[in-house]
C-alpha cells in the first residue's frame, strides 16, 4: 500500500519548470530515504554485528519499538493537521500511574479508566487548539507539565505492579508474535487505513494542507481537530499501559519522559512534513524501526550514551534538512 | 455549532486546564511523599575518614546559636517520589523536631539548579538561622551560598559535596563514600560469583560524580584484586528502572555469556531483574546481580533470591546532621568530610534488616 495522502485541491504550489528534476530528487530522498537508511542499517548489522542475526535479537527490537511506534502513529495524525502534541509523555505516565491505583478491582476497569484518562487530555488538548484558539505547541505544553505534575500526584512513588492479566499482556505473546507488537500492528494499519480511506483521513490532510480553504469548503474542522488530539490521547495512554505492562511497574516521574520528541522524530524522519498536509504512516513505522535500530546497534557495539545522542541528533537534522531541501535547492539555484 | 455550546466547550476547557495545574502544583514543596517510616537505621560516622583541617565557630565567623527554638531551613534537590529523597526529607523533618527547632522550612529544587538558589535566597529572607543543603550540582550554588555567607547563616551540605571551600562557603559536607561503595559491590560481587565471571555494568547518568565514582571503585577493585571477574560492557540507564530493563534486554542478547550485572542503583537492578526474567533466565542465579542504594524493593529482592547483594546509601542524613551542628555550635571541631558507614545487605541478612531499608 501507498501510505502518502496529500490533499489534492489545497496542494502545494504548482512546480516552477526550472530545476524540476532537483527537485524531485530531494523529494525522492524525503520520502524513501528513511527505508533505504533502514534497510543499509539492517543489512550492517546481520552482516558486522555478532548475535544480532538471531531470532530473539529482532524479536525484541520489534517489542522495544512497539510503544515508541503507537505515540508516533496518533503524533503523525496530530502532525497532518499541522498541529504538534506534547503532552503524549505525561498521558503514558499518567495512564500508567492510575494502573496500579484500580488494577485491584480486575485489569479490565484498570486498563479502561487509563485510557478514559488519555481519551480527557486529548480532548483537552483539542478544545483547547480547535475551539479556544491556542496555538497547538503552547496548548499541550501546558498539558505535558499539568499532566506528569497529575501522574505524579497519582502515582508517588515507583510502584510494582503484580497482577496476572497485565503481566501476560507485558510478556505474553499470541502465535508466537508479542502481545505488544501484535497491538501496534494492528493499530498501525488501522490508522493507516482511516488515513487513506475515511473522510475523516481526507478532511484532516486538507485541514493540514489549508486551514482556511478547509473552513470555506465547510469541513467540520473543529471536529476533525478534536478528533485528533482524541486518538493520539488515547494512543499515548495505551503505550503507557503497555510500558507498565512490559515492567510491571509504573513510575510517575520517569515514564515516557522525552517520549514527545522520539515520536516526533520517528514522524519527522518518516517523511511526513511538519507543515501539515501530509500523513506518511509506513514511513512513520519505519522512522521508528530505524531509531530502535540505532539504539540497538550502538549498545551491541558497547558505544557510550553520549555518542548514541549525537548520532540521534544527527539523524534529525539530516531528516528535516532533507525536508527544507525544496527551498535550499531554490535558494542555491538564485544565488 | 452555536455560540452556546461554544462557550461551553470553552469553560470546560479552562476549567479542566486549570485543576490539572492546580493539582500539579500542589506536588511540590508539601509533604505527602514523607510521612512513611523512615527506618531506623543510623548513620554512623567513618572515624577513620573524617579528614582535613577541623571547621570551628570562630573560624567560620558565625554567631552561637541554641538549635532549640531557632528557624532552620532545608533545601532538597530532587522530587521526593525518589525513594533516597523522600526518606532523606522524612528523616531531616523528624531530626528537627528531635533537635526541638522552632521553624523547618523544607523547598524542593526539582532537579533545577536555579530553582535551588532560588529557594535558598527565599529561605535567607524568611530568617532562616542556619541551612542544610543538598546540593543540585557539585558547581553552581555560588551565589546562594555568597548570600547566606553575607547573612551570617552557616550551611551544611549533605550527599553531594560541593566544590567550593569548606569553613568559609560552608561548613562542612555530610556523606558517603561514593568511590568505596563501588570498591564494596566489587567485593559482594566476588563474593556472589565465586570470582569468576563476566559482567556487564549499568551506568548512571553521564556526568555524574555518583556514576563516575560508583564506576571507578567497582573498576579498580576487580582489576586489582578479582582477575578472573571480566568486565565485558558497560552502558548507561540513568538510574531508571524502565531503562534498568530495555538496556539489560539487549545486553542479554548482544552479550549472551554475561554471568553477571553489577547496577549503580537499585533501580536499574530491578530493571535488569524483569528483563533477565523474561528473557527465560533465572535473576541471582543464572546472571548475579549486585547494586547500590538500600531501596525496601531491592532489598525485598534479595528476600525473593533476585539480587545477590545491595551495598547501602544511607540517606537518613538528619540526626547526624542537627548532631554535627550541635557541635559545631558548641566551638567542637568540624572535619571537611563527615563520612558515613554504609551498611551492606545480602542474603545472609536481607530479611532481618528489610525494616531498615528505605
Amino acid at each position: 500500500m501507498t501510505d502518502t495522502v496529500s490533499p489534492t485541491t489545497t496542494g502545494a504550489p504548482a512546480p516552477e519548470a526550472t530545476g524540476r528534476s532537483r527537485r524531485v530528487d530531494s523529494d525522492w530522498v524525503r520520502r524513501n530515504g528513511v527505508f533505504v537508511a533502514l534497510a543499509l542499517l539492517l543489512l550492517f548489522n546481520l552482516v558486522f554485528t555478532d548475535n544480532f542475526a538471531t531470532e530473539g535479537t529482532l524479536r525484541l527490537q520489534l517489542v522495544q519499538v512497539a510503544p515508541v511506534l503507537i505515540v508516533a502513529l496518533g503524533m503523525a495524525l496530530v502532525i497532518g493537521t499541522e498541529g504538534i502534541d506534547l503532552s503524549v509523555g505525561a498521558v503514558m505516565a499518567l495512564a500508567a500511574a492510575l494502573i496500579p491505583l484500580y488494577i485491584g478491582y480486575g485489569t479490565g476497569l484498570a486498563i479502561g479508566i487509563s485510557l478514559l484518562a488519555g481519551v480527557v487530555v486529548g480532548l483537552i488538548a483539542g478544545v483547547l487548539v480547535a475551539h479556544v484558539g491556542v496555538q497547538p505547541i503552547v496548548a499541550t505544553l501546558g498539558l505535558m507539565v499539568a499532566g506528569r505534575g497529575v501522574a505524579n500526584l497519582f502515582g508517588g512513588q515507583i510502584k510494582s505492579i503484580r497482577d496476572e492479566g497485565f503481566r501476560e499482556l507485558g510478556t505474553g505473546s499470541i502465535l508466537g508474535i508479542p502481545y505488544v507488537v501484535a497491538i501496534a500492528a494492528v493499530i498501525a494499519v488501522i490508522v493507516g487505513l482511516v488515513v487513506r480511506r475515511t473522510t475523516y483521513g481526507r478532511q484532516l490532510v486538507a485541514i493540514g494542507g489549508n486551514k482556511l480553504a478547509a473552513e470555506l469548503a465547510g469541513l467540520p474542522v473543529k471536529r476533525v481537530l478534536v478528533t485528533t488530539y482524541v486518538v493520539s490521547g488515547l494512543l499515548a495512554a495505551m503505550a503507557g499501559i503497555l510500558l507498565a505492562a512490559r515492567s510491571q511497574a509504573s513510575d510517575p516521574t520517569k515514564l515516557g519522559l522525552l517520549m514527545e520528541l522520539s515520536a516526533i522524530t520517528a514522524v519527522v524522519i518518516g517523511g511526513t512534513p511538519l507543515s501539515g498536509g501530509q500523513v506518511r504512516i509506513l514511513g512513520t513505522v519505519a522512522g521508528a524501526l530505524l531509531m530502535q535500530l540505532i539504539t540497538a546497534t550502538l549498545i551491541f557495539h558497547n558505544i557510550q550514551d553520549s555518542w548514541a545522542q549525537i548520532v540521534q541528533a544527527v539523524i534529525v537534522i539530516a531528516a528535516v534538512y532533507v525536508q527544507l531541501g525544496r527551498g535550499t535547492t531554490r535558494k542555491s539555484r538564485t544565488t | 455549532m452555536t455560540s452556546t455550546t461554544f462557550s461551553a466547550w470553552k469553560t470546560l476547557a479552562v476549567a479542566a486546564t486549570a485543576s490539572l495545574a492546580l493539582a500539579g502544583c500542589t506536588n511540590s514543596g508539601d509533604d505527602s511523599a514523607s510521612d512513611q517510616p523512615a527506618g531506623d537505621d543510623k548513620q554512623v560516622v567513618k572515624e577513620s575518614e573524617a579528614s582535613g583541617p577541623g571547621c570551628t565557630l570562630d573560624k567560620y565567623g558565625a554567631t552561637k546559636l541554641d538549635l532549640k527554638g531557632a528557624v532552620v531551613g532545608f533545601s532538597q534537590s530532587e522530587p521526593d517520589t525518589a525513594a533516597f529523597r523522600a526518606a532523606e526529607t522524612a528523616s531531616i523533618k523528624s531530626a528537627a523536631k528531635d533537635a526541638g527547632v522552632k521553624k523547618l522550612i523544607v523547598t524542593n529544587a526539582n532537579a533545577e539548579l536555579p530553582k535551588q538558589i532560588a529557594d535558598i535566597q527565599d529561605m535567607l529572607n524568611q530568617g532562616v538561622q542556619m541551612l542544610i543543603v543538598a546540593p543540585v550540582n557539585s558547581d553552581g550554588l555560588d551565589p546562594a551560598l555568597a548570600a547566606a555567607k553575607q547573612k551570617g547563616v552557616p550551611v551544611l551540605t549533605i550527599d553531594r559535596k560541593v566544590t567550593n571551600t569548606s569553613c568559609s562557603d560552608y561548613v562542612a559536607f555530610l556523606g558517603s563514600d561514593f568511590y568505596d561503595q563501588g570498591v564494596r559491590a566489587a567485593d559482594a560481587m566476588n563474593e556472589a560469583t565465586g570470582g569468576e565471571g563476566k559482567v556487564a555494568i549499568l551506568l548512571g547518568s553521564s556526568g555524574n560524580n555518583v556514576t563516575d565514582e560508583r564506576n571507578a571503585g567497582f573498576k579498580e577493585q576487580v582489576e586489582k584484586e578479582y582477575p578472573d571477574l571480566e568486565i565485558v560492557v558497560e552502558q548507561t540507564a540513568n538510574f531508571a528502572r524502565d531503562e534498568g530493563q530495555t538496556v539489560t534486554e539487549q545486553l542479554l542478547q548482544s552479550n549472551p555469556d554475561i554471568t553477571a550485572i553489577y547496577a549503580h542503583n537499585d533501580e536499574m537492578a530491578l530493571g535488569a531483574v524483569t528483563a533477565v526474567s523474561a528473557a527465560g533466565k533465572d535473576p541471582g542465579e543464572d546472571i548475579k546481580i549486585v547494586s547500590i542504594d538500600g531501596t525496601r524493593n531491592a532489598v525485598q529482592g534479595i528476600v525473593d533470591g533476585d539480587i545477590n547483594a545491595v551495598i547501602e546509601s544511607n540517606p537518613r542524613f538528619g540526626p547526624l546532621a542537627f548532631e554535627t551542628m550541635t557541635k559545631f555550635y558548641a566551638g567542637e571541631e568540624i572535619p571537611e568530610d563527615v563520612i558515613i558507614e554504609d551498611d551492606e545487605y545480602t542474603s545472609e541478612n536481607a530479611e532481618q534488616d528489610l525494616s531498615k531499608a528505605f
